[in-house]
């Protein structure tokens, strides 16, 4: 049996192929990530590894503080207390601080451009650095600076190059000259790196001396870590966090969590192209089965159990996994080496020697791809086992009509109808995580249910959608429609493969196009101001960037807006445990620039009398009304006894879920010295000179690249952008899906063909040209394509509709099909279905009439 | 039947509608090298009804098929001739010529397999004319169809139909077109005697009474009994020319070929064949 399974594998690998492609893809995609994010961790370990001292001392970490609010730091005295304790071999003072722009002669920031951060940093000298001076001298006054080679290479950056920096301090911007250049001793993670002498890092980074925002400690020899740390954290007391270097390296594995989040959504897709790799399986293994029913049936005339047939099928299944998983893995190993190199495209420093082939990327690959195979080729075999020796014996033909059935209909009617009631219930349901939990379970059920529907509907989907091909195309058009229709089962798989990337495409564009028209609207309704400044993280909005916004003629207003963490409690002491709510801390002028919603009192009093206003949820929660008196703490500062003035409505895409007070207030709790800075200003032009307003603000603003000044057609042209770059991400990302049910379809025709070579034979025979011949399988397939077109459409836009009635309980409230997402996603389903023919077609036309005339079944 | 069939050929005016010249058809090259056809001239005459027999391998399908434009020459001519007696050269014809003659000017009918599963009869008969995008002639297709009586069994799937049935259909095809000349590879060989006798009477009474011309590969003699014609095929050459051929007759003359298929010499065959026309 052994012999006539690896015999059948090999005799039939032309038509494993395309089920191997697809194999390989999906088991290339799930190796290449973890190998990709094992390498990325590997680097970051390593250059924790060489750079982290014996034991760290910092500031407790604070976690309720929002950006802006000041640097922690620790006072000079503690590098004192901790030289003296004995385990102690030497101590650095070391400031690290992201709160600085460096801008070129040209205007514009010196920074990473995917998004690294930019870090000024003293200079000090360990037998441990990060960098080695490799050219210049160290930063030795003020106007010193080192920078890393990586971002001096790529910003054209030498000795003697003059460079601004911008901070938040009291320094405000101050010239520097490059004095050095460093290199990283092992890698760079994608930082710009800046070295200031301590002083200068201290007095115009910090604003303060004697300070600094850590320290760090090496062991003396025969001193363990732990040893250290304890004698540290004996000594200073609470109030700190002492770290070894395990706890650092740990940290900093941590602080790259955004890899394993790329990780698992990149990991999320690989799963969605192998369950429609799953399809294609299933697909070929019956083909393959139905095509060899007599040469099956011989076997078990001939004393073949039905064991033994089934496990000769699930042993090709076997061979076709572990080939392909083998050459997936291999070609994962590429896949990650080509990631790496794109990640240094884009300023990441990674070393393609670093690349890891665990062995634990290697058993999943293996996992991932002998199981998968295995499973879709389950069924296949179990029906190959039912063949009965008779078979043998009957006339082989192609295989009948087989019906979709009864029972596979009806529990599919079923699935569906309760994924259909699910999604309608999480559309209905009010609360926004019940009506989550429903949408997912709906989504889910609702594709399963599609899935089992698949030939149901290819009857009669396929029916409406051909219905112009007989009238366009004559005979060569209905004989391709009813090809398409001959087998609904296996058309119904193909067609579910290519629904399940294109659901997910039209179904994140309802939502994406949902939420880019509310906000466009909710802008139009409740935005009052004419600019909107922001800043692109790292610094603040300085003292400078708001004092040369309100100096700026033609604008009427400049709005602040700081946002701060507050801690709420009922006055009374009693009702609900404490919550903590995001406040955003305003100048009067608010009202005209950002109309915000409520549902109870009115956002102006917060502005003209003492008091809070608090999200919906947050009243909820507490049975707070309008008149409510609550203690409400900002993050820092002394408690105050505020009375709730207004509710906010939950319904908005801006500011969801934030509570307001004016700057007045904010202040009586925290002084002004210890406020965050703004994270965002609102400017209103005078009534007529918006144009130059305009222009003068963006003028007066340009030496600061980190922050960005953007009307409010410009603002809704940005998130415009930025939902289109994360929706064509995920388009990206499904495009493997995609192509894997692309191959499907080539997979389906190419077998079909295979099977109806008399068939093709005979129309030929009789006097269809090969033009028909190949018109004649192209139309087949471009009506499969668009029936899975129809169909991924269809639950795409369910999901999606579904999708922004559960969300507009936070602001999404517009619905917007996207019209020209969802023609493209038809037209490009015809395109898919016409490649996907080409070679089947040509294959078709090319046969030899009379020997497809005469051959076998 | 035997004698229906011969006093039918008397009236009927005779013209060529295909020639074969010099026909050789080899296949594989040097040592190996098998010649299915040697030399064969042959003209097929308009408005009757032959049969070509032979032993298994001695090219009597390879013959067929050349003559239908199926299959490619190694060497000689074929012409297929029009009703108004203009010459066309299969010989000469690319893939694309071939495919419209086979479409507009043959009619096919194989051993099984004639019909497209997705299509029901009435579809399958017309097939040939919605590919070329004509329309059938009404009146005529009513005719073929009442002629094979199959007018209530039009909206049937092939797969709900007899062999017999399905042979009908296929004959009915191959008439619909009103074809100049209708090749049959063993039309009858997958039927039982009673349905083969019921095609074979409809092919006859199709070359009688609708003037067609007929060619048709048996082995079986009494279907050679509803030929004109009989000529016999072996190792590739025409070995005999049988007018109005009775099932004894052919019978005799194809016992006459030993047991390996090869024809027996010893008596006046060769100068017979070789004589004829």
């Amino acid at each position: 049996m052994w012999k006539a399974s690896r015999r059948n594998f090999f005799a039939h690998k032309g038509r494993l192929s395309l089920s191997l492609i697809a194999v390989v893809l999906s088991v290339a995609f799930v190796t290449g990530t973890l190998m990709f994010t094992s390498t990325i961790t590997t680097t970051f370990d390593r250059l924790f590894a060489t750079t982290a001292s014996d034991v760290a001392v910092s500031a407790k970490a604070d976690k309720d503080a929002l950006p802006g609010a000041p640097e922690q730091t620790v006072s000079t005295s503690v590098l004192d207390t901790v030289k003296a304790l004995p385990g102690v071999q030497a101590v650095y003072g070391d400031i690290t601080t992201e709160r600085l722009a460096v801008v070129g002669a040209d205007n514009k920031a010196i920074s990473n451009s995917s998004g690294g951060p930019t870090i000024g940093a003293n200079w000090y000298v360990t037998p441990h650095p990060a960098v080695n001076l490799t050219s210049g001298r160290p930063p030795a006054g003020p106007t010193d600076v080192v920078v890393d080679a990586d971002t001096a290479a790529k910003k054209h950056l030498a000795l003697g190059s003059p460079l601004r920096i911008v901070t938040g301090t009291g320094a405000g911007t101050f010239q520097v000259t490059v004095s050095g250049i460093a290199t990283f001793r092992t890698t760079n993670p994608g930082e710009t790196l800046f070295y200031f002498d301590t002083n200068t890092a201290q007095t115009k980074l910090l604003g303060k001396t004697g300070a600094f925002t850590g320290v760090d400690l090496d062991a003396k020899p025969g001193t363990s870590d732990d040893v250290l740390k304890a004698e540290v954290s004996a000594k200073l007391g609470a109030g700190y966090d002492v770290k070894t270097r395990a706890e650092q390296e740990a940290d900093g594995r941590n602080s790259v969590g955004f890899i394993g989040f790329m990780k698992y959504v990149m990991l999320g897709f690989a799963g969605i192209s192998l369950m429609v790799g799953a399809f294609l399986i299933i697909n070929t293994f019956q083909m393959l089965v139905a095509q060899r029913t007599r040469e099956l049936g011989l076997l078990r005339a001939l004393g073949a159990s039905r064991r033994q047939i089934n496990r000769s099928v699930r042993f090709e299944a076997l061979m076709l996994g572990v080939i392909g998983a083998t050459v997936g893995i291999a070609a994962g190993a590429g896949l990650a080496y080509g990631l790496i190199a794109i990640m240094n495209g884009v300023g990441m420093n990674l070393q393609a020697s670093d690349m890891s082939v665990t062995a634990s990327s290697v058993i999943a690959g293996y996992a991932v791809g002998v199981l998968v195979t295995l499973l879709a080729a389950w069924v296949p075999a179990r029906r190959a086992a039912r063949v009965t020796p008779m078979a043998a014996l009957r006339e082989a033909g192609t295989p009948g009509d087989r019906r979709a059935s009864w029972l596979r209909n009806g529990i599919g009617l079923a699935i569906a109808g309760g994924g259909a009631a699910a999604l309608i219930g999480g559309a209905v349901n009010g609360a926004t995580a019940t009506g989550g939990l429903l949408l997912g379970l709906g989504v889910l059920v609702t594709l399963i249910g599609a899935i089992l529907l698949g030939p149901l509907l290819a009857g009669v989907v396929i029916r409406v959608l051909g219905v112009w091909m007989p009238a366009a195309y004559g005979s060569v058009g209905t004989m391709a429609q009813r090809n398409a229709l001959r087998n609904p089962r296996r058309t119904g798989a193909t067609a579910a493969a290519l629904m399940i990337g294109l659901s997910l495409v039209s179904g994140m564009a309802v939502v994406g196009s949902s939420l880019v028209t509310s906000a466009t609207s909710e802008m139009d309704k409740s935005v009052g101001a004419d600019y909107i400044i922001t800043t692109n993280g790292g610094l603040e909005i300085t003292p400078e960037v708001l004092a040369k916004a309100q100096a700026t003629p033609g604008l009427a207003h400049v709005t602040e807006n700081k946002f701060v963490n507050a801690a709420v409690s009922d006055a009374s002491g009693g009702g609900k445990a404490g919550g903590t709510i995001v406040i955003s801390a305003s100048s009067p002028t608010l009202t005209q620039d950002f109309d915000a919603a409520t549902t109870a009192g009115s956002l102006s009093d917060v502005f003209t009398k003492e008091g809070i206003a608090i999200p919906a949820a947050e009243a909820k929660t507490r049975n707070a009304t309008v008149g409510s008196v609550l203690n409400v703490t900002f993050h820092g500062g002394t408690p105050l006894k505020l009375p709730v003035l207004a509710i906010m409505s939950d319904k908005t895409v801006f500011n969801h879920g934030d509570g307001y007070v004016s700057l007045d207030t904010l202040g009586k709790s925290l002084p002004a010295s210890a406020q965050p800075a703004s994270e965002l200003l609102f400017a209103k032009a005078d009534k007529g000179r918006q144009d130059q307003a305009y222009a003068a603000l963006k003028a007066d603003l340009a030496p600061f690249p980190q922050v960005t000044v953007k009307s409010q057609t410009d603002y809704k042209q940005l998130i415009h952008d930025q939902v289109g770059g994360v929706l064509n991400m995920v388009y990206g990302l499904l495009g493997l899906a995609i192509v894997v049910a692309i191959l499907g379809v080539v997979n389906t025709l190419a077998l079909s063909v295979v099977e109806r070579t008399r068939e093709i034979g005979l129309i030929r025979a009789i006097g269809m040209g090969r033009r028909k011949t190949r018109r004649m399988i192209r139309l087949e397939s471009v009506v499969i394509a668009l029936f899975g077109a129809a169909l991924g459409v269809g639950l795409g836009l369910a999901w999606g509709v579904a999708a922004q009635q559960v969300l507009s309980g936070i602001g999404i409230s517009t619905l917007a099909i996207p019209v020209g997402t969802i023609v493209a996603v038809f037209l490009g389903a015809a395109v898919v279905g016409l490649l996907a023919a080409l070679a089947p077609a040509f294959r078709a036309s090319r046969m030899n009439v009379l020997r497809a005339i005469a051959a076998d079944g | 039947m035997t004698t229906a069939a011969q006093a039918a050929v008397t009236h009927r005016t005779v013209g060529t509608a295909a020639r074969a010249q010099a026909v050789s058809k080899r296949y594989g090259q040097g040592e190996t090298a098998v010649t299915a056809l040697d030399q064969v001239d042959v003209d097929i005459e308009r408005g009757r009804f032959t049969a070509i027999m032979g032993p298994s391998g001695s090219g009597k399908s390879t013959l067929m098929h050349c003559l239908a434009g199926l299959d490619a020459v190694s060497s000689g001519k074929i012409w297929i001739y029009g009703r108004d007696g203009v010459a066309s050269e299969l010989t000469a014809m690319k893939d694309k010529e071939l495919t419209n003659l086979r479409r507009d000017r043959i009619g096919f009918i194989f051993q099984s397999f004639n019909l497209l599963p997705t299509l029901n009869a009435a579809e399958n008969i017309t097939l040939p004319m919605d590919i070329a995008g004509r329309k059938p002639n009404k009146a005529w297709l009513d005719r073929v169809i009442g002629t094979v009586g199959l007018a209530d069994r039009l909206k049937h799937r092939p797969s709900e139909l007899s062999g017999g049935q399905q042979q009908r259909v296929a004959v009915a095809r191959a008439l619909a077109g009103q074809p100049e000349i209708i090749f049959g590879d063993e039309p009858t060989g997958n039927l039982d005697s009673r349905s083969g006798a019921e095609v074979l009477g409809f092919l006859r009474r199709s070359v009688d009474e609708l003037g067609q011309t007929f060619v048709m590969v048996t082995h079986d003699p009494s279907a050679a009994a509803y030929a004109d014609r009989v000529l016999f095929l072996a190792d590739g050459r025409i070995v005999d020319d049988m007018a109005a051929p009775t099932a004894d007759k052919v019978l005799d003359r194809m016992r006459q070929f030993d047991s390996h298929g090869h024809a027996v010499h010893d008596q006046n065959q060769r100068g017979d064949a070789a004589g004829q026309r």
